[in-house]
């Protein structure tokens, strides 16, 4: 079909968003997506929904942190930052997405608020819990490896 | 939008110490962190000068009859900045507003835990706060989230109707789990509260901890008494 003239065209924002999981986690795009949508269908309904529309535009994670932008129609942002407050979890790790900025266009968006690539985990060994144990360490925060899964610390926790 | 803080659960009873928490909180623009963890063992002075926000030692006790929060007040009371009592049941809720000591009941919609009029006008008389759980909203579905929205429903049209007093919070117990202030902003005003409401109910958090640092300074007399020279009539 062909492309809407520009008055009829559907206005969006772009928003910028920190995810943040264990080490444990691996999360791909496809995944994301879904957890997203079906986020956004609980809370806001099928029609709410597909009013914000939320698709993902671009995503990237590795190691534990990553970022995405999301497509968002102009005057559902609010409704788009519920529905990424109630993503919790993904594929039983648990994630924190924080939106670090929202913008016009998808060039502004990267320019201003994405491309901040965080350094690969550095393993070391800790003193936690009366016991040595395995930690991934970076930026000053520490993930370290419990029997039961991951405890979070920082560089303040060791001294 | 001044003055912001949240109150999580800490390493042991969470996954996260308090100094990441302060590190993910200070990034997402709280002013304040407010620990509710008693067994955490933290520096709070280092911890906030390092990551640029106010650490409040608080405890939440857990108990599971109103006699063992008795006791536990006694003890806790002057070892801790701001006091919680977990409520839940309907002898906890009733116990806990009616303590002057006390100064926030929390999660009191949770299990059978429920909520009069009647309570919300004894928690006024006595100034305990009452906390909006945003925790079950965030992490559940289906029913368990229905439940827990009704319950959210029945203390703010309570709170609304006795000017009870509030705090907000996302009951945290990891620091994935925090959430930026906007971001609770916004899920508030889906879920029926207005933005100013949920402003009050995170900007509360610091106004107690800041209040009874100030009744327990040195210099602290009485409310309204303050040392100083005569004021000339005129």
């Amino acid at each position: 079909m062909k492309h809407l003239p520009k008055y009829i065209r559907p206005r969006w924002r772009y928003l910028a968003v920190g995810i943040e999981s264990t080490p444990a986690a691996e999360i791909d795009r496809g995944t994301f997506q879904r957890e997203l949508w079906y986020a956004a269908g609980n809370l806001l309904g099928d029609p709410g929904s597909a009013a914000a529309d939320l698709t993902v535009y671009s995503f990237s994670f590795a190691d534990g942190a990553g970022e995405t932008m999301l497509r968002v129609r102009r005057g559902e942002t609010d409704a788009a930052r519920a529905a990424l407050a109630c993503v919790d979890a993904i594929d039983g790790e648990p994630v924190g997405l924080s939106v670090r900025g929202i913008s016009g266009t998808v060039r502004a968006c990267e320019e201003r608020y994405l491309g901040r690539g965080t350094g690969r985990f550095e393993q070391r060994h800790v003193a936690f819990a009366d016991a040595d144990r395995p930690a991934y360490a970076r930026d000053e925060a520490v993930e370290v490896s419990m029997p039961t899964g991951f405890v979070s610390a920082t560089e303040l926790d060791f001294e | 939008m001044a003055g912001f803080y949240e109150a999580v659960t800490a390493y042991p009873e969470g996954t996260s110490t308090v100094s990441r928490y302060a590190k993910t909180a200070a990034s997402q623009g709280y002013d304040g962190l407010v620990v509710r963890t008693r067994e955490a063992a933290y520096d709070p002075a280092a911890i906030g000068d390092h990551y640029g926000i106010d650490v409040v030692e608080g405890i939440e006790v857990d108990a599971e009859s109103p006699d063992s929060v008795a006791g536990s007040i006694g003890n806790f009371r002057e070892a801790c900045t701001l006091l919680l009592v977990r409520g839940g049941t309907n002898a906890l809720n009733r116990y806990a507003v009616e303590q002057d000591r006390v100064d926030v009941l929390t999660r009191p919609m949770a299990g059978n835990g429920d909520f009069n009029h009647v309570l919300a006008r004894a928690a006024d008389t006595h100034g305990v706060r009452v906390e909006f759980d945003f925790g079950p909203v965030l992490r559940e579905r289906g029913g368990q989230r229905v439940q827990a929205l009704r319950g959210l429903r029945k203390l703010r049209e309570l709170v609304e109707q006795y000017d009870t007093p509030y705090v907000v919070s996302a009951n945290a117990t990891d620091h994935f789990g925090l959430r930026a202030p906007r971001e609770l902003i916004a899920l508030g005003e889906q879920i029926g509260f207005s933005a100013a409401q949920i402003e009050t109910g995170l900007a509360e958090w610091g106004r107690l901890a800041a209040r009874n640092r100030e009744r327990t300074d040195e210099s602290f007399i009485a409310p309204g008494v303050k040392r100083g020279r005569y004021e000339k009539d005129g």
